[in-house]
């Protein structure tokens, strides 16, 4: 899991940097931008069942103050099931692309654990 | 009288001038009032949301009879040695100091839902506009012949938290060696449906360690249960030749329990305990009937609110509700919680009420680092709360996951317990 996740993480930062070459918005941006921060708020609240401030080291991390690409493309990760972990593909499996937007600037807004 | 403090609010001398002027609605100037019963994991939830989410524009009371809520998830594991008891302890501070909540420790008696008031204990009343129940489960003692309240702690049902607990742990540990240990799981609807299996598992993980040849029959009324595939094959790999399931099909029924012989009899057998837990059918709080929620043993609700089919102005969250497809459980408790807190500020203060979504996970320690879940996601039908989409462990999880299924049920604890109480 941590190795998918740090190829994630390379293939954003690769793909950010190619974007941003061309003046282009990704899909990550675009997904953010169709999020209302109130809507998120609710549907954040299922999310505080498990992730909660501090997070843990193992388990569930905290996802406070995650930046808001990184948190698109996760929760696009599970939705698509390439990220295995069975609560949060059913999690994501009920998003669209509009709810996620409005949890990645919700989410990202919250202070991160210290 | 023209404000009453939050502080002031929770002394007797406080209780006793309410009391006396009638608690004026205007003393809390034009502030709407949600009153909750019950600060466990819908009603402490609910409490919180509300007031949280509120910023001030709604005055919350939780009416809770406890000033310290030991949670019934996790008793489990504790029962297995695995947490001290105090480690499963919560009390209210955070919702009093941090959320503004005025939580008061006394027992609600009954509900006027025409005057939209709640009486106390101490005579007291107080009014609301909107009303949250959430009291829990009571227990149908007399669903069993010979089970009663009088015999509840020769053989604990240990299904509300409490001292119950901590009696049916030192009856573990102090079983006679090779004894039979005897479970009487309860009949379905009842509060977390794994959670007889798991207490099951937990006190076969104690026996192999301080009594070996200990047995365990576990009794049942159903012919099959929650998990039944991984909790056999987990019992089969752990604890060899322990456990012993009798389904209702094979023993025919419970007909008797003699609390003092600590006979079980049945059509199969009579079977003879040196130690058991007794877990009886269940129904709604008892608060819940005395509002007038209730239908029989439960409360129907509204799928999209919560809301009780009997009055607008009562929600009735976790246990008690209906909430069909939902299981009773805490997860579904708080769950519904958010739900419910979402939609009473909308009515209170005009705020955006969104769609209600519903989710629940439980997860089930078998043995150490071997850990089960099951989940699914909710949506609101016309008629129940129906199931979106589902998942459970599998038979051929790696050794791995099921380690990992038991950190994030450590996380679980920690983010729902400070999701009803900081
Ligand atoms: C052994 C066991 C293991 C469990 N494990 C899990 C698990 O792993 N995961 C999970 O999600 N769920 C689990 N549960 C289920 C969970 O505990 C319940 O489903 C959950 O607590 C229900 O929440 P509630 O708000 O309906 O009731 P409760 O949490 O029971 O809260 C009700 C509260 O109301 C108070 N009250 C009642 N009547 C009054 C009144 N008239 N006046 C004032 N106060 C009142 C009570 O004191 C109590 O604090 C388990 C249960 C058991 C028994
Ligand atoms: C039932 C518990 C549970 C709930 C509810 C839940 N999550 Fe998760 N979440 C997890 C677990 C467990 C993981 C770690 C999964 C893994 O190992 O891949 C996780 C991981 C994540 C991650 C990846 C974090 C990282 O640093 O790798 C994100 C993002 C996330 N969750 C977002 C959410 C959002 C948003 C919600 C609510 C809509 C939510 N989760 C609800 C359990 C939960």
């Amino acid at each position: 899991m941590k190795i998918l996740l740090f190829v994630i993480f390379l293939l954003i930062s690769v793909c950010k940097f190619a974007f941003s070459e061309e003046q282009q918005i990704s899909d990550e941006q675009e997904i953010i931008a169709m999020g209302d921060i109130e809507y998120g708020e609710y549907l954040g609240s299922e999310c505080a069942a498990c992730h909660h401030q501090s997070g843990a080291s193992e388990g569930i991390p905290s996802i406070h103050g995650m930046d808001a690409e990184v948190f698109v493309t996760l929760m696009l990760a599970y939705r698509s099931k390439l990220m295995e972990n069975p609560v949060m593909q059913m999690i994501a499996g009920r998003l669209n692309n509009e709810q996620i937007g409005s949890l990645a600037l919700y989410f990202s807004k919250l202070e991160p654990p210290k | 009288m023209s404000k009453i403090s939050r502080r002031l609010f929770n002394t007797g001398l406080a209780a006793a001038s309410v009391g006396t002027l009638a608690f004026p609605s205007i003393s809390l100037g034009a502030l709407p009032r949600v009153v909750v019963i019950g600060g466990g994991a819908g009603g402490a939830t609910a409490a919180r949301y509300i007031a949280k989410d509120s910023n001030g524009g709604v005055h919350v009371t939780l009416v809770e009879a406890s000033k310290r809520y030991y949670t019934c998830f996790f008793s489990n594991i504790y029962l297995g040695g695995f947490r001290n008891y105090g480690s499963i302890g919560h009390n209210y501070y955070g919702l009093a100091v941090n959320q503004g909540v005025n939580v008061v420790h006394e027992w609600a008696v009954s509900v006027d839902p025409a005057a939209r008031m709640v009486k106390l204990g101490s005579g007291n009343t107080i009014p609301y506009d909107k009303l949250v129940v959430s009291p829990g489960i009571d227990l149908k003692y007399d669903s069993i012949n010979g089970y009663s309240a009088g015999v509840q702690d020769k053989m604990p049902h240990a299904w509300k938290s409490g001292t119950q607990v901590q009696l049916l742990r030192n009856q573990v540990m102090n079983m006679k060696q090779g004894g039979t240990f005897v479970m009487v799981p309860p009949p379905n609807p009842y509060r977390c449906p794994p959670g007889p299996y798991e207490r099951v598992s937990m006190i076969a993980h104690q026996f192999k360690q301080s009594n070996p040849t200990g047995k365990i029959v576990i009794l049942d009324p159903k012919p099959k249960f929650s998990k039944q595939g991984l909790f056999e094959a987990g019992w089969q790999k752990h604890y060899p030749g322990m456990i012993e399931w009798i389904s209702s099909d094979t023993h025919g029924g419970l007909k008797n329990i003699n609390a003092s012989t600590m006979e079980f009899e049945t059509d199969l057998d009579t079977f003879k305990a040196d130690a058991a837990c007794v877990v009886p059918a269940q129904k709604a709080g008892a608060i819940a009937m005395a509002a007038g929620v209730n239908d029989g043993d439960w409360c129907p609700i509204v799928p999209a609110s919560m809301q009780s089919k009997a009055d607008e102005n009562i929600y009735v969250l976790g246990d008690a509700s209906v909430a069909k497809s939902m299981p009773k459980s805490g997860f579904s408790a708080n769950s519904q919680a958010k739900v419910a807190a979402n939609h009473i500020r909308g009515a209170l203060t005009g705020s955006k009420v969104f769609d209600a979504r519903y989710s629940n996970t439980c997860w089930s320690l078998i043995a150490p680092d071997d850990d089960v879940k099951v989940g699914a996601s909710y949506v609101a039908g016309a008629e129940a709360i129906d199931v979106e989409s589902k998942f459970i462990s599998q038979a051929d999880d790696s050794s791995e996951t099921r380690a990992a299924n038991y950190q994030e049920s450590i996380d679980w604890y920690n983010g729902i317990t400070a999701d009803m109480f900081s």
